[in-house]
């Protein structure tokens, strides 16, 4: 199997990237898997916090920086699978200090940033030979989620029903992912459950992708137990018999035929 | 004009290697490959130069926001170019599925807009992004 790479993305934030992209790479592993997700939203980590992680003394904006490999940024979280696959991931520095620094970055760096996030394909999933590499990006036009962009294969854009939401993710599906040539896939988030029940919801994928004209991988309702768990709770992992952790398996599924 | 160049310079070459046909086609295929990249070079200058003086120093960045600014037919070279790190007009032909010839046009243009570098070894250009340096900032 030749490897993937998918980058979570998003116009707004709080469409639940961070909490997808855990949870589809907790989905792969627990399939047995090898799968390493990096946190690339370098303003606003948060992988750290969510697996309890002091890391390994490398951050991934040291590799950004030239001045590690990849290999010294990646934490084994496999034990936290139930899966034989290897779950690794990789931090963004969270330090307020770190933060101002990437956020003052220049041309020149973004560009070897790029270098360096495309030459993840090689290092990653042709040398270590991991299937997924899973990249969680920062919202919006940012440097890093472009470059993420242009390093992926595939890119799943979450947004919610909030009407900029929806303007903005379609401005960035004509003018970026169509503009890389990226297989795109749209996730419509935290959809409450009466516009799902409604007679336009009964096939609200269709009906979104009709009013909208966006690719419509998924349409995840709005999860109450999800919401209540706060980002502590891997539904993947730890409750896979949940409707979300169901929804987020059918996620995988299409990804695999985009 | 060019054709009276290259009908002689088939003659001189015929003569010069005693009648063997095929290594004066290849001889000749050479020739013109060489020939088409200076051409493009030229039109390129051409193009760019304001009464006639050249800018050889010039350079700017490929990032992520230059790339998106490109017109499409140079994103895509631009952005395999990216992808292999350092590549010949062949190699990236390859990946667009557009001829070499056009590929050799593009590379040559995104490095007189001055985002790429070429270097030539041997018979063989060679077009990069940037010599990746240990450990810069």
């Amino acid at each position: 199997m030749i490897g993937k790479i998918i980058a979570f993305h998003s116009y707004k934030g709080g469409t639940g990237k961070t909490l997808l992209s855990i949870n589809l790479a907790a989905t792969y592993a627990r399939k047995g898997k090898n799968v390493c997700l990096l946190d690339l939203d370098f303003r606003a980590p948060s992988l750290q916090a969510r697996f309890k992680t002091e890391g390994n003394g490398y951050w991934l904006n040291d590799y950004l920086n030239g001045v590690c490999e990849i290999q010294k940024v990646l934490t084994d979280l496999s034990h936290l699978s139930s899966g034989k696959g290897k779950f690794l991931v990789g931090l963004a520095n969270p330090s307020t200090e770190a933060i101002r620094e990437m956020s003052a970055k220049d041309r020149k760096w973004e560009m070897r940033a790029l270098g360096r996030l495309l030459s993840l394909r090689n290092s990653l999933l042709n040398d270590m030979h991991l299937d997924y590499l899973i990249l969680d990006t920062s919202p919006g036009l940012q440097y890093s989620s472009i470059n993420a962009i242009v390093a992926a294969d595939v890119a799943l854009v979450v947004t919610s029903l909030d009407a900029s939401d929806i303007k903005g993710t379609q401005r960035m599906t004509s003018e970026l992912y169509d503009l890389f040539e990226k297989k795109t896939g749209i996730v419509v988030n935290k959809v409450l459950p009466d516009i799902l029940s409604s007679t336009a919801g009964k096939n609200f994928s269709e009906h979104f992708h009709n009013t909208h004209n966006l690719p419509v991988l998924y349409t995840i309702p709005c999860f109450c137990d999800v919401l209540r768990a706060g980002g502590t709770c891997i539904f993947a992992e730890e409750k896979p018999e949940h409707a979300f952790a169901k929804t987020v398996e059918q996620i995988a599924r299409k990804i695999e035929k985009l | 004009m060019r054709q009276t160049h290259s009908e002689i310079a088939t003659v001189t070459l015929y003569k010069s290697l005693q009648g063997k046909p095929i290594r004066v086609l290849e001889k000749i295929a050479d020739s013109l490959n060489q020939l088409n990249e200076k051409v493009d070079v030229l039109i390129e200058l051409q193009k760019h130069s304001r009464g006639g003086i050249v800018n050889e120093s010039l350079t700017d960045v490929l990032d992520v926001m230059t790339l998106l600014s490109l017109p499409d037919h140079l994103r895509k070279t631009a952005v395999t170019l990216c992808n292999l790190g350092q590549a010949t007009a062949e190699e990236i032909a390859e990946q667009t599925r557009r001829a070499r010839a056009v590929e050799s046009g593009y590379l040559n243009q995104l490095v007189l807009m001055g985002y790429l570098k070429k270097e030539r070894k041997g018979r063989k250009a060679y077009f990069y992004v940037e010599k990746e340096g240990p450990g810069e900032k």
